[in-house]
């Protein structure tokens, strides 16, 4: 039987994992907890339709309960989620590119719904607009760059979580962004009248 | 559906069981242990390094007319600076696939591969380890050179000017040498610089830098000792052998 809502929002993320491993069904407390949260994630690093990006969670999940017993309690869980989320990620977008499948598809503006009030405030046109020109520059980027950039910015981490995820020392991040951060300079330069910012 | 009930299903039908915790404890545990390993290997390769460097008399190269580098080359132990480079590259990815093991740099990995290899190795050369292992290796891989070996072929090249051998008779300006392949030659050391340590008794295993003067007979120009190289201390105390 599965957990009301209301006894998986009292469990502490310690005792989610805990919970899960004695009884199944509070894995599901976990899924419910992060879904949102990693859903959006997955389509920030370019897997784009709601179909893909689920069926990437629901692997990442699978792969998430089989290694339950690797969690290390000195990580944040939602770090341990997000690294696990994002290699499922890398892997699906890696097939889709092997198969020809990376066209340019419609831009789903939920992505970009949650970007910082900065910028052309007040107005919802603009701030989709900027949305989709910040998802095209991205696009661009090399993947190391990319990453760093939407857990960053977009997924608003500290270089510790960052770390963690990506499992690169914490000045690697560092020196990355700040790469990262140039080589978006330079595209949005190189189209000036796609960005307001 | 939820898709977390979704999920559950999926579970259940695969039959999905997560894996036990000891398996991951062995697997990180085993890779510490290849750390560990790895380092102390290291540490005993670059002990004969030490041994190697110890035993090799560089300044021979100043002598040389011709290509310093190729016997410069030749003088370095390979198969132990590869055998360091490969177990510090093992101590490394072991610590970094271990399970927190990519906080760490590369160059912090390096340097505490090295720094704990270097610790050890210095270590187990100054026990006198370092020689025994290479002695054992030369007795029982066919294939390898030892460094006692290399040596006796660097020093057996009278018509370059080197020469080695052991103190057979003694006289007054010359000594007789039977050198390593066991032919006797004539060695005339008047002006020769000698190292005090060098004692020219009979016996004595000594290395000679100097020239052919006819057959069976060479001219030294230095007298050094066989064991180690002539220290500067001993050089600052040297004389001169003359008439």
């Amino acid at each position: 039987m599965h957990p009301s809502e209301e006894i998986c929002r009292q469990l502490s993320e310690q005792d989610l994992v805990r919970k899960s491993l004695e009884q199944m069904e509070y894995f599901s407390c976990l899924y419910d907890r992060y879904e949102a949260q990693l859903l959006r994630y997955v389509k920030r690093m370019g897997v784009l339709t709601d179909e893909e990006a689920e069926d990437v969670l629901q692997e990442a999940f699978l792969k998430i309960w089989k290694n339950l017993n690797a969690f290390d309690p000195a990580l944040k869980l939602s770090s341990w989620l997000y690294r696990i989320v994002h290699n499922q990620a890398i892997s699906c977008l890696r097939r889709k590119r092997s198969f020809g499948k990376d066209k340019k598809e419609a831009f789903d503006d939920k992505r970009f719904s949650d970007l910082p009030d900065e910028g052309p405030a007040g107005n919802p046109e603009a701030m989709e607009e900027t949305g989709r020109h910040i998802h095209e520059i991205l696009d661009e980027l090399p993947l190391k760059y990319k990453e760093v950039l939407v857990l960053k910015f977009l997924e608003n981490m500290s270089y510790e979580e960052i770390s963690d995820v990506l499992k690169i020392p914490e000045g690697t991040v560092a020196t990355r962004i700040n790469r990262a951060k140039k080589a978006f300079r330079e595209i949005a330069e190189r189209h000036p009248e796609n960005l307001v910012l | 559906m939820k898709p977390s009930e979704k999920l559950l299903q999926k579970i259940k039908e695969e039959q999905a069981e997560p894996a036990p915790r000891w398996h991951f404890a062995v697997k990180n545990k085993l890779l510490w242990a290849a750390f560990g390993l790895a380092a102390v290997l290291g540490a005993l390769a670059f002990s004969v390094i030490l041994f190697a460097i110890q035993q090799t008399d560089f300044s021979i190269l100043s002598h040389l007319s011709h290509s310093g580098l190729e016997l410069f080359l030749g003088l370095l132990p390979f198969f132990w600076i590869i055998l360091l480079v490969v177990f510090l590259l093992i101590a490394m990815y072991s610590v970094q696939y271990s399970r927190r093991g990519y906080k760490f740099t590369l160059a912090r990995l390096v340097g505490y591969s090295a720094a704990l290899s270097i610790l050890l190795g210095t270590l187990f050369f100054i026990g006198g380890g370092a020689q025994r292992l290479e002695q054992a290796f030369a007795v029982h891989v066919s294939i390898y050179e030892s460094i006692q070996e290399k040596k006796v072929k660097l020093w057996s090249m009278p018509e370059a000017g080197y020469l080695s051998g052991e103190i057979a008779e003694t006289g007054l300006d010359a000594f007789q040498l039977k050198d390593f392949q066991g032919k006797t030659w004539t060695v005339r050391y008047e002006g020769a610089f000698i190292p005090p340590v060098v004692l020219l008794e009979r016996g004595e295993k000594v290395k000679l830098i100097g020239e052919i003067a006819d057959d069976g007979a060479f001219a030294a120009a230095e007298v050094r000792p066989w064991g180690r190289m002539g220290n500067r201390k001993g050089e600052v105390g040297s004389r001169k052998r003359r008439d």
